[in-house]
């Protein structure tokens, strides 16, 4: 592949992974109060933390979409996307076996919600591929029109 | 050609040399410590705010009502009412905000009731106000405090079915305070009562116990409504549809 396409596929990779997570956090920003009850619906971390770590998960996707579109410090955006990304499945995962009925809360909402209108299994492959996104990115950081690159002529 | 043959000014080599032996245009480390600082206070101040925001909502008064054992503990209904021997505990989780809870209160609300007033059951409601959370408003956390002001003057009943018989045309729209009055005075609250219940009102005497029952209910995995746990069991409106269905599960439990 040569190095012009596997720029631009990086450029694309931060654009997917960018836009999501931008709007992911920009939807639940504003509403912290249904974060945290998102978050603690997912009766993982003790129920105090699971409020701040809700408070605080849109404003980091927020961070990490701006840098990942601007292609600032790319690798350690895609590094800690992609492990936020594990979590995010693994909490997934974890909530589906268990056989809660919960909406994710992944573009705002979240709780508890009838057995029929879980869906597990869509939301674990969009952040597999999300993740593809991000894995790329980590191994390969260098892509077109990044900031990486205009301004300390890296990747 | 003129151009080009002009020597670089002073500042252009030393920039040029940067980037030849550091590869580097601006200083990488500089920049990545200013946005390591901006995120980190993005996110300290974020959660800090939305703290406060949940305090400020809540208020302070930490006074618990008098049907209620404890923070986080339901409020008894019918504490007022002898119970038939044996007779079981219904637990109704509620958010007033929630239509599906008024759709309950009309199909079940007057069974509910009886059941109550007749010692048939111990009646416990658990106020939840996960709502506002989601809708972005105070209403359920203001309804619910209202609520317990009533239960000050012995209307907790009457006012709660008052406010589930007049929901708002939209979720999220809540009540008009003069309406939230109304259904104080027609709940039977006059005079000096009225009075003391418009100050637990304003005082938000009951906030913080209002949450502290979301809480413990969300601690408990308790996050729709309305959930109604029949001696200790979730009933399955599925299952108990209807008051006659009803009055039989309670009849039931009744051992």
């Amino acid at each position: 592949m040569s190095t012009r396409v596997a720029d631009g596929l990086g450029s694309i990779a931060r654009l997917v992974l960018g836009v999501v997570f931008l709007v992911a956090g920009g939807l639940k920003v504003t509403t912290p109060e249904a974060s945290a009850k998102a978050t603690q619906a997912y009766q993982v971390l003790p129920h105090d933390l699971a409020a701040y770590v809700g408070y605080a998960l849109p404003i980091v996707e927020v961070i990490l979409g701006l840098l990942l579109l601007l292609g600032l410090f790319t690798r350690v955006s895609a590094i800690v996307s992609s492990l936020l990304l594990v979590v995010f499945i693994a909490g997934i995962a974890q909530a589906w076996a268990r056989g809660l009925t919960i909406d994710c809360g992944c573009f705002g909402g979240g709780g508890t919600v009838a057995a029929d209108e879980t869906s597990y299994l869509p939301r674990i492959l969009e952040d597999v591929g999300m993740l593809a996104c991000g894995l790329w990115l980590s191994r390969r950081p260098s892509s077109h029109l990044s900031l990486d690159r205009a301004l300390f002529r890296a990747h | 050609m003129a151009q080009k043959s002009t020597p670089k000014s002073a500042r252009q080599a030393k920039i040029d040399a940067v980037r030849k032996d550091g590869g580097g245009g601006v200083n990488r480390i500089v920049v990545g410590a200013v946005v390591a600082v901006v995120a980190i206070i993005a996110v300290v101040g974020g959660v800090v705010v939305a703290e406060r925001n949940q305090q400020d909502r809540v208020g302070t008064s930490t006074t618990v009502p008098a049907g209620a054992s404890g923070m986080g503990q339901g409020f008894v209904a019918n504490a007022d009412v002898t119970l038939q021997p044996n007779a079981p505990t219904l637990e109704v989780y509620e958010d007033f905000q929630c239509p599906a809870c008024a759709l309950f209160e009309q199909v079940m609300g007057g069974t509910v009731a009886d059941l109550a007033k007749e010692g048939k059951i111990k009646l416990v409601y658990h106020l939840k106000t996960f709502l506002d959370a989601n809708l972005r408003t105070t209403h359920s956390l203001t309804m619910g405090n209202a609520a317990m002001c009533a239960a000050d003057a012995g209307k907790f009943q009457a006012f709660h079915d008052a406010v589930y018989a007049n929901m708002p045309a939209q979720e999220g729209q809540g009540w008009p305070t003069a309406q939230v009055r109304g259904f104080a005075e027609g709940a039977g609250i006059t005079g000096a009562a009225l009075d003391a219940w418009q100050t637990c009102v304003d005082e938000r005497k009951y906030g913080t116990y209002v949450e502290s029952t979301e809480e413990s209910s969300s601690k408990a995995g308790i996050n729709s409504t309305p959930t109604v746990v029949l001696d200790g069991q979730k009933l399955d409106f599925n299952a108990v549809p209807d008051p006659a269905a009803l009055k039989a599960a309670v009849e039931a439990a009744t051992k």
